[in-house]
C-alpha cells in the first residue's frame, strides 16, 4: 500500500499508527520524549513544592485559590482527553468524518481551557500575585504555565493537523500523527491531575 | 512499497475487531467516569474540611497517581502489547522524576 | 507504485547544508566537536600560561574567570559530546544493521541546534564579555553576574540542549526498532549499548538542566525569585537542579567511551570481549545508579549526615560496576595476540589512567575527607583524570579506529605515536601534580597565588605538561591535514581484521549503508561468518529498491530561527525574540505540512555499486 493511499473500511491496518517502520520509529520516540517530559515536569514540580510557603508580602495559596473554577478546568481538560481517545477509536475504523469531529470537540475544550486560565491568571495578578511578587508566584506561575504552554502548542498542533488532512482521508502517512496527538494530549492531561491535586488542593490545606 | 505489503481482511476480522472496539469503548468510558469520581472524592476532600489535612493531602495523591494509572493503560493503551518500550521509558520518566521531585523539594534547608 | 520522483541530487556545499545522511551528520559532528576542543584547548593553555609563576599578571580577574567558564563549558558540551555524538551517528547504524538513523531530520536539527548553540556561547567573547559563573553557574553569583556573558551560556546551552536530546532520543529509536535479523540486544556491539545507555541517560537528563536553564533566565531576564534569597528563593535548588543534570551528564560522556575501549580492546587482541553479558549488566547498573548520587557534588552545602550518607554509599557502589569493565578487558587483552597500534595504545592507556581518576573518585565520595578536598586542586586533578584521562584518551582511541570507516582514509601512525607520547606525557605532567597542590590546599579557580607555599615548582610541571598536551593535539591536526593526501586512502573495507558489522561494509560506505540487510549470527557478526570461512556477511534479504529520506534545509534555517531568538532574549528585544520563535515555528509547521515521502534507490542502481564493488 502507497504511503499517501486512502484507507478502505476493508484494508485498514489494526494499528495503522505502526504498519510503516516511520509509524513504528515515531510510536516508540514520541513515548520516550513523554518520560523526558515527565522529568522535565518533575523539575518544576520539585521547585514549586521547595518554594511554595515563600509568599513574602503577597498572597498566599489559600488566600488566593479559587477551587471551582480550578474543578471546572479539570472536568474540561478531563473531558477533551476523552473526546480524543475516542477519536483515536474512530480512526482505528476507518470513520474519518466521526475523528474529525471527537478532534473538534477536543480542539474547543482546549481554548476553553486556556481561556479559563488567563482569566485565572488576570484575576491573580490583581490581587496582587505577580511573577516577581515571590518564590511562590515564580514558581506557581512557571509551573502552571509551562503546562499552559503544553496546552497551546496542542491547540496549534491540532489545528494544523486537522486543517491540512481536512479533506484527504486517512492513510498510512497521517495515522501517526493523529496518534501521537492523542498520545501527547492524555500525557498534558495526566500532569494536569497533579497539578490539580500538588497545586490547588494541597494548596488550600497548606 | 516493499514494507508495506497489504492484503484485505477478512470480514471475521473486521467484525472481531469491531467488538474489540466496542468493548474498548466501554472501556474508555467506565474510566472516564472514574476519573471524573475521583475527582470529586478529591475534590470533596479538601473543600468540605471534614477530613483531617495531613491524612486528605495523602489521600489526593493516592488519588491523583490512580488517575495516572487509568490514563496510561487505558486512554494511552500501555496496557496493550507492543508497549514494552513504552513502558521502559515511561517507568524509568516516574522513577527519575520522583527522585528529582524528593530531591529538590525535600533537601533544601527548609523542613 | 514504488517510486516517489522527489529526489534531487545537491552537490557541494548545499549537499552538505540540508544532509540527513547519519555518515555525514557525524563527520561534522566530529568536525565541529574537534574544532570547538581546539578553542577549549587554548582557554586552557592561557590558564595554565598565567598559573606558571606566583603572581603572574597575564590573564587576571573577570578574564580568568572567564577562560575557566568556557573552558569548561566548552570542553563538556561543545567537545566531548558533539564527538561522541558525531560516532554514535557514524558508527552505530553500521554496528546493528541498520541503512539509516529513525529520525534522520531530527538528527539534522540536532547537529545545527548543537553547532548554533556553541557559536551563541562564544559570542559572548566579542560582546561585551563571555560568562564567567563557572560551568556549574551556581546561583546566585550567575543570576547577579553583570553583562551578558551569563545570558549567552544561558541561551548557548539551552539551544544545543534541545538538539542533544533530540539526538538521544533517536539513538534510542534507531536500536530498539532498526537492528538487521538476528541482532538481538545481547548480540550488539559494546558501543552500541553504550550508547544506547548514554541516549537514556540524555533523554532523562537533560530535561532537569532546560528547566534548571529556564529559571535562570527567568530569574536574569523577568525578575524571577527561584534562586533569590531576598524574596524567598532558595539556592541550593539550582545545585540540585544542576547536579541532577550534570551527573548524568559525565556518564554521558564516560559510556560511550567505554564502548569504544571495549571494540578496541577486543579487535586488537583477537579476542571475543571477556564476560561480555557482564559488561552490558555494569553499563545498565551505572546508567542506573548515574541518577542516584548527584548529591556528593554537594557533599559541603550541609545536608546533613543522613543525605551526605546515603549518597555516599551509592557512590562508592559505582566502583562495582567500574571495576568489572577494568578487569573484563584486562582478562580480553590475556592470552590474546596483542597488536600495538596506535588506536590499541591509546586504550591501553586509558585503562590505568582511568583507574587513577576512579581512586580519586573514591576518595572523595567519602563526605568527610571531601570537606578537605572540595574547592581544591585534588577536585580538578580527579575530574581530569576522570575526563581528559577517561574520555579524551578514548575518544583519540575510537578516532584513529574509526578514521578508515568514518573518511577512508588511515591516520599516519608515526605521527599516531608522537601524538600519543606527546599528549599521554603531557597529561600525566599537568594533572599528576595538580593532586598533591590540592592536599597543600590550592583552591581551584584562582587566577593567582603567592610563592613560599611549595606550589611553585608543581605549577610549574603543570604548565609545561599542558604545552605538551598542546603540541600533541597539534601533531594531530597534521596527521588529520595530511590524510587528506590519497596516499593515506583505504581500499579494503576492513583494514583491522575487525569483528563487528561496520567492517562489513565496502569502503568508501555506500549512501544506503547495506546493499542486503545482513543477518546476524552471533555476538561479533563478521567474525563469526570469517571463522565459518565467508568472506562477507550472509544477506537476510535480496537485493531491492531501498527507500531513502529527503534531505532538507528547515534544520539549518530552525536552528539559525532559535539563534536569532537567543539575541532577542539576551537584550530583552521581544520584537526579534519574537521573529525568531516565529521562524523556528514556521518551519515546524512546513515540516508537518508538506508530505514527505523519501525515495527509492532503483534495485539496478545497487546491483551496478555491487558489481563495481567485486570488479
Amino acid at each position: 500500500m502507497n504511503l499517501s493511499e486512502r484507507f478502505t473500511d476493508t484494508n485498514i491496518p489494526e494499528h495503522p499508527e505502526k504498519a510503516t517502520l516511520e509509524g513504528k520509529n515515531k510510536f516508540v520516540g514520541f513515548w520516550l520524549f513523554l518520560g523526558g517530559e515527565t522529568v522535565l515536569f518533575a523539575t518544576l514540580f520539585g521547585t514549586y513544592l521547595g518554594l511554595r510557603h515563600m509568599h513574602g508580602t503577597g498572597p498566599t495559596a489559600k488566600e488566593l485559590f479559587q477551587l471551582p473554577t480550578v474543578f471546572l478546568a479539570t472536568m474540561i481538560l478531563l473531558t477533551s482527553s476523552l473526546t480524543s481517545v475516542y477519536a483515536i477509536l474512530a480512526m482505528k475504523q476507518n470513520k474519518i468524518r466521526a475523528m474529525q469531529g471527537w478532534f473538534f470537540i477536543t480542539l474547543l475544550l482546549g481554548l476553553a481551557f486556556l481561556g479559563l486560565e488567563i482569566y485565572e491568571f488576570n484575576e491573580y495578578v490583581h490581587e496582587g500575585h505577580t511573577f516577581t511578587k515571590s518564590a511562590f508566584s515564580s514558581s506557581f506561575y512557571t509551573l502552571v504555565g509551562f503546562h499552559g504552554g503544553h496546552v497551546l502548542f496542542g491547540c496549534l498542533w491540532l489545528i494544523s493537523l486537522l486543517v491540512r488532512n481536512w479533506s484527504r482521508g486517512l492513510n498510512l502517512y497521517n495515522a501517526p500523527k493523529y496518534y501521537l496527538f492523542a498520545l501527547y494530549w492524555h500525557f498534558v492531561d495526566v500532569v494536569w491531575v497533579f497539578i490539580f491535586t500538588v497545586v490547588y488542593l494541597m494548596g488550600k490545606v497548606g | 512499497m516493499a514494507e508495506h505489503h497489504h492484503t484485505e481482511v477478512s470480514k471475521t476480522e473486521l467484525l472481531q475487531r469491531k467488538l474489540e472496539i466496542k468493548q474498548e469503548r466501554k472501556q474508555h468510558t467506565i474510566s472516564f467516569v472514574m476519573m471524573i469520581l475521583l475527582t470529586i472524592i478529591a475534590f470533596y476532600a479538601i473543600w468540605s474540611d471534614k477530613v483531617p489535612n495531613t491524612f486528605a493531602v495523602l489521600f489526593i495523591l493516592v488519588l491523583a497517581i490512580v488517575q495516572v494509572f487509568f490514563q496510561l493503560y487505558i486512554w494511552m493503551h500501555l496496557s496493550h502489547k507492543g508497549h514494552e518500550f513504552p513502558i521502559l521509558g515511561i517507568a524509568t520518566g516516574i522513577l527519575c522524576a520522583a527522585v528529582t521531585v524528593a530531591g529538590i523539594a525535600a533537601m533544601i534547608w527548609t523542613t | 507504485m514504488s517510486t516517489i520522483a522527489s529526489h534531487k541530487k545537491r552537490s557541494g556545499l548545499m549537499d552538505w547544508l540540508t544532509t540527513v545522511d547519519h555518515k555525514k551528520i557525524g563527520i561534522m559532528y566530529l568536525l565541529g566537536g574537534l574544532f570547538f576542543f581546539l578553542i577549549g584547548g587554548i582557554e586552557a593553555l592561557f590558564m595554565r600560561l598565567q598559573l606558571i609563576k606566583p603572581e603572574n599578571d597575564m590573564f587576571v580577574g573577570e578574564t580568568f574567570n572567564q577562560l575557566l567558564t568556557m573552558h569548561g563549558t566548552t570542553m563538556i558540551f561543545f567537545a566531548a559530546m558533539p564527538i561522541l555524538i558525531g560516532f554514535m551517528n557514524c558508527i552505530v547504524p553500521l554496528q546493528i544493521g541498520a541503512r539509516d538513523v529513525a529520525f534522520p531530520f531530527l538528527n539534522a536539527l540536532g547537529f545545527w541546534m548543537f553547532l548554533f548553540g556553541g557559536i551563541m556561547l562564544n559570542c559572548g567573547w566579542f560582546l561585551g564579555g563571555a560568562a564567567d559563573a563557572g560551568w556549574t553557574a551556581y546561583a546566585p553569583l550567575s543570576t547577579t553576574s553583570a553583562g551578558h556573558g551569563v545570558d549567552f551560556y544561558i541561551l548557548g546551552l539551552q539551544i544545543s540542549g534541545a538538539g542533544t536530546l533530540m539526538g538521544g532520543i533517536n539513538f534510542l529509536v534507531t536500536i530498539i526498532n532498526m537492528r538487521a535479523p538476528g541482532m538481538t540486544f545481547m548480540r550488539m556491539p559494546l558501543f552500541t549499548w553504550t550508547s544506547f545507555v548514554a541516549s537514556l541517560l540524555i533523554l532523562f537528563a537533560f530535561p532537569p538542566l532546560t528547566i534548571g536553564l529556564f529559571q535562570l533566565m527567568f530569574e536574569r531576564v523577568f525578575d524571577a525569585n527561584f534562586f533569590n534569597a531576598d524574596n524567598g528563593g532558595n539556592a541550593i535548588i539550582w545545585e540540585h537542579i544542576f547536579w541532577i543534570f550534570g551527573h548524568p551528564e559525565v556518564y554521558i560522556l564516560i559510556l560511550p567511551v567505554f564502548g569504544i575501549i571495549s571494540e578496541v580492546v577486543s579487535t586488537f587482541a583477537k579476542k571475543r570481549l571477556f564476560g561480555y553479558s557482564s559488561m552490558v549488566f555494569a553499563t545498565v547498573l551505572i546508567g542506573f545508579l548515574a541518577f542516584m548520587v548527584w548529591v556528593h557534588h554537594m557533599f559541603t552545602v550541609g545536608l546533613g549526615a543522613v543525605p551526605n550518607s546515603i549518597f555516599a554509599v551509592a557512590t562508592m557502589a559505582i566502583a562495582v560496576p567500574t571495576g568489572i569493565k577494568i578487569f573484563n578487558w584486562l582478562f580480553t587483552m590475556w592470552g590474546g595476540k596483542m597488536k600495538f597500534t596506535v588506536a590499541n595504545v591509546w586504550a591501553l592507556s586509558f585503562i590505568p589512567t582511568f583507574v587513577m581518576g576512579g581512586v580519586t573518585g573514591v576518595m572523595l565520595a567519602i563526605p568527610a575527607a571531601d570537606y578537605q578536598y572540595h574547592d581544591s586542586y585534588f577536585v580538578v586533578a580527579h575530574f581530569h583524570y576522570v575526563i581528559v584521562g577517561g574520555v579524551v584518551l578514548g575518544v583519540f582511541s575510537g578516532l584513529y579506529y574509526w578514521y578508515p570507516k568514518i573518511f577512508n582514509r588511515k591516520l599516519n601512525e608515526k605521527l599516531g605515536f608522537l601524538n600519543f607520547w606527546l599528549f599521554f606525557i603531557g597529561f600525566h605532567l599537568t594533572f599528576f601534580p595538580q593532586h598533591f597542590l590540592g592536599l597543600l590546599g590550592m583552591p581551584r579557580r584562582v587566577f593567582t597565588y603567592l610563592t613560599g607555599q611549595h606550589w611553585d615548582t608543581m605549577n610549574f610541571i603543570s604548565t609545561i605538561g599542558a604545552l605538551m598536551m598542546g603540541l600533541g593535539v597539534i601533531v594531530l591536526a597534521v596527521n588529520m591535514l595530511i590524510s587528506i593526501s590519497s596516499k593515506y586512502k583505504v581500499t579494503s573495507g576492513d583494514p583491522w581484521d575487525g569483528r563487528t558489522l561496520e567492517w562489513a561494509i565496502p569502503t568508501p560506505t555506500p549512501e544506503y549503508n547495506f546493499a542486503q540487510t545482513p543477518l546476524v549470527r552471533g555476538l561479533d557478526p563478521l567474525w563469526v561468518e570469517k571463522s565459518a570461512g565467508n568472506k562477507e556477511m550472509t544477506p537476510a534479504e535480496p537485493v531491492g529498491d531501498i527507500h531513502m529520506p529527503n534531505g532538507s534545509i528547515l534544520p539549518l534555517i530552525m536552528s539559525i530561527g532559535f539563534f536569532i531568538a537567543g539575541f532577542g532574549f539576551i537584550y530583552h528585544h521581544w520584537l526579534v525574540a519574537g521573529v525568531g520563535i516565529g521562524i523556528g515555528l514556521i518551519c515546524m509547521l512546513l515540516r508537518s505540512v508538506i508530505d514527505d515521502h523519501g525515495f527509492h534507490i532503483h534495485k539496478e542502481e545497487v546491483e551496478a555499486d555491487l558489481r563495481g564493488v567485486k570488479a
